[in-house]
């Protein structure tokens, strides 16, 4: 194979794309939405609007308000009267409203002090994140020692009236907010959807066209052509990951050890041929172009959702988690989250190893039936 | 038969053929449609019932009692009991799990004895999030445990009162809006197909030069397309409800609320279809727009609750309005500040307006 006629094949594909904007937007936009939608979930996920009425004046009232107001990884706290709370709770303005009652300071010295809790209960999810930090907030209030510990401090404990203490151990030495964990794996996305949707519309419209019979009747070997469509594909991605990396990169979204760049690109350009060898597969074996570029963003989607990039693997079913080991996107996502995000990313090797096997299958199987649809037909 | 009623006849029955000739297209709808809620349910997943390892050396009864708390307690574990704690670490190492919790073997032994026993815990601590929904709820469980045994220094606890009766599970109620969503794909999709194709074949500039106004006929197929995806919504539906056992409380307040949103999402694809005329990006792109409207919608949690900004540009979506009506027809809640009769007012004005837009649109295109 020469490499002068694969690189002249390959920007042959490449001078393609340019005359296909709408394509080109096709393979874009899926991505570009993905990551507005999770960043606006990052807004509603972390904290919840809550409003606190402290009508209590003792001292008992002002600390429980205090480790209240404290707690901004919970509450988006409105502090106001039970009038306004109630207010804002029936038009919607909070989930949530707080009472110290006038009645806690006394109640406390009693033993039966209440903290007044009225939930807009619409699903379980935003109910039980408010249940679980009012009810943390109280415990802090019965026993001070029992704040939440820092992940950053590999062992704490601590000691309580509950009688149960918990001695908390952290895997890793460090903290990843919901925004960046979510956010991240889209470029993973964006590699793919482009490889993928890229290379299978340009061998389907070869296919529709009759120009794959024009291009084995060519004096380039077959070998030399179908390559070329696949580097083509991952040329693509890569020149969009690229600078999207770079920009996030000097805006400090990311930051990147220097020592992990290799493995980044490793991660990147795994992803992007093996997202081009799917898009040979796809565009060979499916029949009509809108068809094609449909089944491949939806497909670049499922696979990123799948892989773990829009919830944590973890949390799935174990026939879906068992599913996901053979997907590329499980390795590329967690890799790339290990390299952006611990500080020991152990498990990158490995990961890395998989993605590029998982590669090569999809590029032999792609280059396979690519060459096979040019010469038959 | 007036000569308009034969021109849309015409095009409806044109589109038919269209449609009898892209099943493919269809199936592929309708496959991202229902998959697509089960999907969200990946999502819905992931914010309760972590996966957590139980390893308990004590067999006392408080040890039995506070599990039960754990088990039953805002949602927070699905519990797995294992014996072994170092093969527990390694699946929690591995990604398996995302917490172990360890009672120890005198457990119930040191409480009796008004010590306290030293629960330990294993976190993979993947996002703040999630470590931060653990960190909650094992205080949590003290609190109610310290309740339940009436223990002494527990001078303060939580009375609550729910505005509704009951919760819904998060997955439930992220499926009810999710049908929304699949009425966008499904008639947007079509709809949008329907009119671009007639530009990309060129029989638009046929439709032209006819008798009757040239706005007949394409509004014949979009009607075809809006009838057949109906019967699509009604499979994804159906696929829904069984599926996961949701029994809606209302359910001719749901079907009309999912005629209705066939009816925008039918004319805003055929706009869409007018404004692109090429059948390729269309798809593409109401797949595209889908999802952001969706998740601006109060698909999730109301959209109140996001803040005044998030909450107002919800207003522009059709999904607000219709995921505000189908909330309160499955489930009898209410998710917008707005009322019922407003909603419907808007979203039925949405209907007008995307008509309108669909006609002004095409017309544009055909001249």
């Amino acid at each position: 194979m020469s490499l002068r006629a694969l690189l002249n094949a390959t920007m042959h594909d490449l001078y393609r794309w340019r005359r296909m904007p709408f394509t080109a937007a096709t393979a874009v936009v899926p991505p570009l939405a993905m990551m507005l939608i999770l960043s606006t979930l990052s807004i509603g996920v972390t904290t919840d609007p809550t409003a606190l009425v402290v009508e209590g004046r003792g001292p008992y009232s002002i600390r429980m308000a205090q480790i209240i107001e404290n707690d901004t990884d919970a509450f988006l706290l409105t502090v106001c009267d039970n009038a306004t709370a109630n207010a804002m709770l029936e038009s919607e303005q909070v989930l949530a409203v707080i009472i110290i009652p006038s009645t806690f300071d006394s109640d406390v010295k009693n033993g039966t002090g209440k903290v007044q809790l009225t939930l807009y209960n619409v699903d379980y999810d935003s109910s039980d994140d408010v249940r679980r930090a009012v009810a943390m907030s109280v415990v802090e209030f019965n026993e001070p020692t029992f704040a939440p510990p820092n992940p950053s401090d590999t062992n704490s404990s601590s000691t309580n009236p509950y009688h149960v203490s918990f001695d908390e151990n952290y895997l890793r030495a460090t903290n990843v907010d919901w925004f960046h964990y979510q956010l991240v794996p889209t470029f993973v996305l964006m590699a793919l959807n482009v490889g993928l949707v890229g290379t299978a519309v340009l061998s389907s419209i070869d296919e529709e066209s009759g120009t794959a019979r024009m291009r084995i009747l060519s004096p380039q070997r077959a070998s030399t052509l179908v390559a070329s469509r696949i580097l083509g594909g991952a040329i693509v991605c890569l020149l969009l990951i690229t600078p999207m990396l770079l920009f996030s990169e000097w805006i400090g979204f990311i930051s990147v050890p220097t020592d992990q760049i290799p493995a980044l690109i490793g991660i990147f350009a795994g992803t992007a041929v093996c997202a081009s060898g799917i898009g040979a597969m796809v565009g060979t074996l499916i029949k009509g172009t809108k068809h094609v570029a449909f089944l491949s963003t939806v497909l670049a989607t499922y696979l990123f959702i799948l892989g773990g990039g829009f919830s944590a693997i973890e949390f799935d079913p174990r026939w879906l988690q068992s599913l996901s080991v053979f997907l590329p996107t499980t390795y590329s996502i967690d890799a790339l989250r290990q390299v952006l995000f611990y500080p020991n990313p152990t498990g990158v090797p490995m990961s890395l190893a998989v993605l590029w096997l998982i590669a090569a299958a999809c590029v032999g199987v792609g280059a396979l039936l690519l060459r096979r649809s040019w010469l038959h037909g | 038969m007036g000569r308009q009623t034969r021109a849309f006849l015409g095009g409806m029955s044109a589109e038919f053929g269209r449609l009898r000739r892209s099943r493919l297209m269809i199936a592929l709808v309708l496959f991202q449609a229902t998959t697509f809620i089960v999907l969200v349910t990946l999502f819905g997943m992931t914010g309760a019932n972590a996966p957590t390892l139980v390893v308990n050396y004590d067999s006392g009864p408080l040890s039995q009692k506070f599990i039960n708390i754990l088990e039953n307690d805002h949602h927070a574990f699905a519990l797995t009991f294992i014996s072994n704690e170092t093969a527990g670490e390694n699946l929690v190492a591995e990604g398996e799990y995302v917490c172990m919790i360890v009672i120890p073997a005198n457990f119930t032994q040191n409480i009796q004895e008004g010590e306290t026993a030293n629960v330990t815990v294993y976190v993979d601590n993947i996002n703040t999030d999630m470590t931060s929904d653990i960190q909650r709820s094992l205080p949590a469980a003290a609190q109610t445990f310290g309740e339940q045994l009436r223990f002494e220094g527990v001078n303060a606890s939580v009375s609550e009162t729910d505005i509704y009766p009951y919760d819904t599970s998060f997955v439930d109620y992220m499926i009810a809006s999710a049908l929304v969503l699949d009425s966008l794909i499904i008639a947007g999709t079509l709809g949008a197909l329907a009119v671009a194709d007639e530009f990309e074949s060129k029989t638009a500039k046929l439709l032209a030069v006819a008798p009757v106004h040239p706005l007949i006929p394409l509004m014949g197929r979009v009607m075809t397309s809006a009838l057949v995806s109906a019967g699509a919504v009604g499979l994804t539906v159906l696929f829904a409800l069984l599926g996961y056992g949701i029994t809606p409380m209302d359910p001719l307040g749901m079907a009309l609320t999912l005629l209705l949103c066939l009816a925008v999402f039918s004319c805003l694809g055929a706009a869409l279809g007018a404004a692109i005329k090429r059948t390729l990006p269309v798809a593409v792109l109401v797949l595209s727009l889908a999802l952001p409207l969706y998740l601006y919608s109060g698909s999730y949690e109301p959209m109140r609750f996001d803040g005044n900004n998030i909450w107002l540009a919800a207003h522009f979506s059709p999904e607000y309005y219709a995921v505000g009506l189908m909330e309160h027809a499955v489930f009898g809640l209410e998710v917008t500040p707005e009322p019922l009769w407003l909603l419907v007012l808007v979203l039925a004005g949405f209907a007008i307006g995307s008509l309108a837009l669909a006609g002004i649109c095409s017309v544009r295109r055909l001249r």
